[in-house]
């Protein structure tokens, strides 16, 4: 299947979209934690999938373990949110979310879910209230702790040859914290977005 | 035509999915059959009470901080039974087969936002994921004794060649680490080419199978033993300096020769040798160590069998 | 007269989004930069009596955009736009000198808030 990328406009506007969706997270993120975020640029790739892990792993820079969680989204455009974040600052988060109960491995899995679902939901509201879109998002699902990069995203496994990858990440200034996010788009997505970006930039 | 606010009433009411809702001051201002059915306590008794008041067993710290994010994020929540086995102790519909003690619970929190867009309510919808639970516990059980059967040597028993290396490689990184001690005893049935020639491959499998027992029950807890190849065993001693390394080696020599096999009508003297080598500082990888053990071991048996010996690194000078 | 009036941001798109939002009694004549030395420049040339700036761009940001503003005790009414809503990062825009902060997205409620506070309209 042929993907034809993104026009100079198009691309423009889901960076924004991207951008505006991301202050959002952050605001929420550092309502949560009581510390002042740090939000990275928007990046935007077409990536096939031969080529995805060498992409994500650019990306997120780890060479250390890492934790992820994944939470599907659907409606008007369907992918999944995946969010990466690095052991060591996983393991900070239940000093950053102020628990104070007992952390075994099933709250720290809570916490890791949570701040996942935090970070998702706010993206995806605020894709869905700039861009005027349904979107839904479901319960958010544990994929790893403690694993390389590498074995959260299996190529074998995937069914798409192309998606169109969002990429966010958010840090916590003075703190190891630093968390990835990953939106994925699969092929009719792909389109469906660029409908609805181009009914975005035609109402401006 | 039904009435259709009267149709969504009675589908709220009647779903086979708990569903209630408090308001910001967390008192209950709707409570669904369900949680009529599974809490046993009416809706009239409990609307416009306080949630935590009206079930103070609840994870009040925690589930106060939860609903309260939704108010500020205005933005849905999970709480997944992966976790968080359930959210209200409610008996479950598998009262014998079950083998959980009550009904495991996925829940969603869903913001209710007025007309200016502030949340006014959060709405609980809970969902009975009690089978689902009991299947993913089986199949994790199942996929333990796989993995398990997986790491075994089928004949003995005991572990298999590549999870005994696996195990001798983790020591050995372990060991490098943390500047412990490591020791690894590699040990083979003599002359057992001559029992499988004499009495048959049964009677070999069967000595084997003896061997292997004599083996395992000689062993420290902390010691690993594994089948490495035909009749050759490896035992991984963590922390283990040399002198307990030989005095384990004898325990099991002994434990082998002291004893003939039952065979049949009869019996058969077996003696096993052994080889011992030790972890220090310049041993490249646990390859190494398996070779130098493998050295002595060859020494142990050029010297007359039924013995051990210890490998001599190379003296510095 | 038309209030000179300097749109800064990198994204074609989010200047759009802002001079869409600016209420239409507002009578304004507009200048769009996509750095923050465009924005200076048009400063220069008297177009920039009211600026809206965005914080993340190449070449010049934001941030360098209001520290020389100060360091040249320059004199324009600049109104931040950005996507960060954190109250801290809110705080430290004004502290360098800019008079209000609008969220994206930009909606003209928000704009004319900021302008009937100081006055403008």
């Amino acid at each position: 299947m042929n993907i034809a990328p993104y026009s100079e406009d198009q691309t423009d506007a889901l960076q924004e979209v991207a951008n505006i969706a991301m202050g959002q997270a952050g605001d929420s993120l550092a309502r949560i934690m009581g510390h002042f975020v740090e939000l990275s640029v928007p990046r935007i790739r077409l990536v096939t999938v031969q080529d995805l892990v060498a992409t994500v792993s650019e990306m997120v820079g780890a060479k250390e373990d890492v934790a992820a969680v994944r939470q599907a989204f659907y409606n008007q455009l369907r992918g999944e949110a995946i969010v990466v974040i690095k052991q060591s600052g996983a393991d900070e988060l239940a000093e950053l979310m102020d628990y104070e109960d007992e952390v075994d491995s099933e709250a720290e899995e809570e916490l890791l879910l949570e701040v996942a679902n935090l970070l998702v939901g706010a993206i995806i509201n605020g894709i869905s209230e700039t861009l005027e879109a349904e979107l839904g998002f479901s319960a958010p699902s544990l994929m790893t702790t403690g694993a390389p990069l590498e074995r959260v995203l299996t190529p074998d496994k995937l069914t798409w040859s192309h998606a169109l990858l969002v990429e966010v990440h958010l840090c916590i200034e003075g703190h190891k914290f630093k968390s990835h996010l990953l939106l994925f788009m699969a092929e009719e997505s792909i389109d469906a977005l660029r409908g609805i970006l181009d009914n975005f930039i035609d109402d401006l | 035509m039904a009435d259709t606010p009267q149709l969504l009433d009675f589908i709220v009411d009647r779903t086979h999915a708990g569903i209630f809702v408090v308001d910001r001051d967390m008192r209950i201002v709707l409570w669904n059959q369900f949680m009529e059915v599974h809490s046993g306590r009416k809706r009239d008794e409990l609307l416009d009470q306080d949630l935590f008041d009206a079930f103070p067993e609840l994870p009040r710290k925690w589930l106060t901080r939860k609903i309260n994010n939704v108010f500020i994020l205005k933005n849905f929540s999970f709480t997944s039974w992966e976790q968080r086995p359930y959210l209200f102790k409610f008996p479950h519909n598998r009262p014998v087969t079950g083998g959980v003690d009550c009904m495991r619970q996925d829940c969603t929190l869903m913001p209710v936002k007025n007309d200016a867009g502030e949340v006014e309510y959060v709405c609980f919808t809970l969902f009975d994921v009690t089978d689902t639970s009991i299947y993913q516990m089986q199949l994790e059980d199942l996929t333990k004794q796989l993995r398990d059967a997986s790491n075994r040597d089928g004949l003995t028993g005991l572990h298999n060649r590549r999870f005994i290396e696996e195990t001798l490689a983790s020591e050995f990184a372990r060991a490098q680490r943390h500047d412990h001690a490591l020791s690894l005893i590699i040990t083979d049935i003599d002359h057992f080419k001559r029992v499988n020639d004499e009495h048959g491959h049964l009677a070999g499998d069967e000595v084997l199978r003896r061997v292997a027992q004599r083996l395992n029950d000689g062993l420290r807890i902390s010691d690993h033993l594994g089948r490495y190849g035909g009749e050759e065993f490896l035992v991984v001693l963590p922390e283990t300096p040399l002198e307990g390394a030989e005095t384990l080696c004898e325990r099991l020599r002994q434990a082998i020769a002291e004893e003939p096999i039952p065979l049949g009508d009869g019996a058969l003297p077996v003696s096993i040798s052994l080889g011992i080598s030790q972890f220090r500082p310049g041993v490249r990888n646990y390859e190494q160590l398996i070779e130098e053990a493998d050295q002595a071991l060859y020494r142990a048996k050029e010297t007359g069998r039924n013995r051990y010996t210890i490998f001599q690194p190379p003296s510095a000078a | 007269m038309a209030v000179p009036v300097t749109v800064v941001d990198d994204s074609k798109i989010s200047r759009k989004m802002v001079i869409r939002a600016l209420p239409p009694a507002w009578e304004v004549d507009i200048t769009q930069a996509e750095n923050g030395e465009e924005a200076l420049a048009a400063y220069r040339d008297g177009k920039a009596e009211v600026m809206f700036l965005d914080l993340t761009m190449p070449v010049m940001d934001g941030y360098q955009v209001l520290e020389q503003l100060q360091k040249e005790a320059l004199n324009t009414f600049v109104v931040v736009i950005s996507a960060d809503i954190q109250p801290e990062a809110q705080e430290r825009v004004k502290k360098l000198g800019a008079m209000a902060f609008i969220k994206k997205p930009v909606k003209t409620e928000h704009i004319e808030d900021v302008l009937k506070e100081y006055g403008l309209v």
